[in-house]
């Protein structure tokens, strides 16, 4: 555990809100609407498990344009 | 005039909603601020999951910090422009295809005003999210590395801002011409692909966009020779204005192939 608080995290925070807030919005944005390609349940594994690739991959091709 | 308002107003209005203003920013963001902290801390990454044999000592290069923004630009040519020419492929087929453009084309309005509308939110968008990658990687430079002199990274960025706006140009001219799946397997082939054939045999043409990117790295070195930087930014301009008449003669030839 000595190694993870020897981590610069004041550096690495931002980085890391950055990636949450893009999770959020992709999640938010499934639940609220639920219209994605493919089921939208498969979509949450792919944003949570994925990260910020998870995230792009949503926005890019889960999201069914209206 | 007041058509290209109110056709800007509603691209703006479309890709607040769909998020595109704020993942495309996020994303470019965070690569901006990946590539100078893993750079930084890439020795000891190594140590602590590399799995190395006791005792094994390296020698890291000493990076500095004009070397990471070739890095991030090196990123962004690859997966960034992916992301733009797959965010961005269906700008005007999509929208010929699920019907906003029958609600569109029905109204008095210019198709120069429709594609330039199109034109501006979407550089507005790719320029700004490039922007505020390299002002982060900047500020995390400026702590992790060494001091790099603002002027070189100004005109460093605008030289890549220009590649940019040739890429938008044809993924929305593309769009205009070809279904959307069409325009993002010609986009890849042109900026993407082109690129890999341009570096190898495009040593004696010193004069195309393709090398822009390139050029853009000379801001770092002292007395560089910049004339084929200007021919080449030139050409650029031409092209993209080239590109923008073939876009707006495309999107009124295909009007007639909108789903009603």
């Amino acid at each position: 555990m000595s190694e993870l608080a020897n981590l610069p995290w004041n550096l690495i925070m931002p980085l890391i809100v950055l990636q949450f807030i893009l999770m959020i919005v992709a999640l938010v944005d499934v639940i609220r609407h639920k219209r994605t390609n493919g089921p939208f349940i498969m979509w949450i594994f792919i944003i949570v498990l994925g990260n910020l690739v998870g995230s792009i991959l949503y926005f890019i091709f889960g999201r069914r344009q209206e | 005039m007041n058509g290209l308002t109110v056709l800007v107003q509603k691209e703006w209005r479309e890709h607040t909603r769909n998020f595109k203003m704020l993942w495309i920013p996020l994303v470019f963001i965070i690569f901006g601020i990946m590539e100078p902290v893993t750079n930084h801390f890439l020795p000891e990454i190594m140590k602590s999951v590399g799995n190395m044999p006791e005792g094994a000592e390296f020698l890291w290069p000493e990076l500095k910090g004009e070397e990471i923004f070739l890095s991030l630009l090196g990123q962004y040519q690859t997966i960034g422009i992916l992301v733009i020419i797959l965010a961005f492929m269906g700008t005007i087929s999509g929208e010929r295809k699920n019907g906003t453009a029958t609600l569109l084309y029905v109204r008095p309005m210019s198709f120069l005003n429709y594609f330039l509308s199109k034109w501006i939110v979407v550089n507005g968008i790719v320029l700004g999210s490039v922007w505020l990658g390299f002002m982060a990687a900047w500020y995390y430079i400026e702590i992790l590395f060494n001091h790099v002199d603002a002027g070189e990274i100004v005109a460093f960025v605008a030289t890549y801002s220009l590649w940019l706006v040739f890429v938008v140009t044809v993924v929305l001219a593309l769009s205009a011409w070809l279904p959307t799946g069409g325009a993002a397997g010609l986009a890849i082939l042109i900026t993407l692909v082109y690129q890999v054939i341009d570096s190898l045999i495009g040593t004696y043409w010193t004069v195309s966009p393709w090398k822009l990117s390139v050029y853009a790295s000379y801001w770092f070195k002292a007395d560089s020779e910049l004339t084929n930087l200007w021919m080449s930014s030139g050409l650029t301009v031409i092209l993209i204005v080239i590109l923008i008449v073939f876009g707006v003669v495309m999107s009124k030839r295909n009007a007639a192939k909108t789903t009603v």
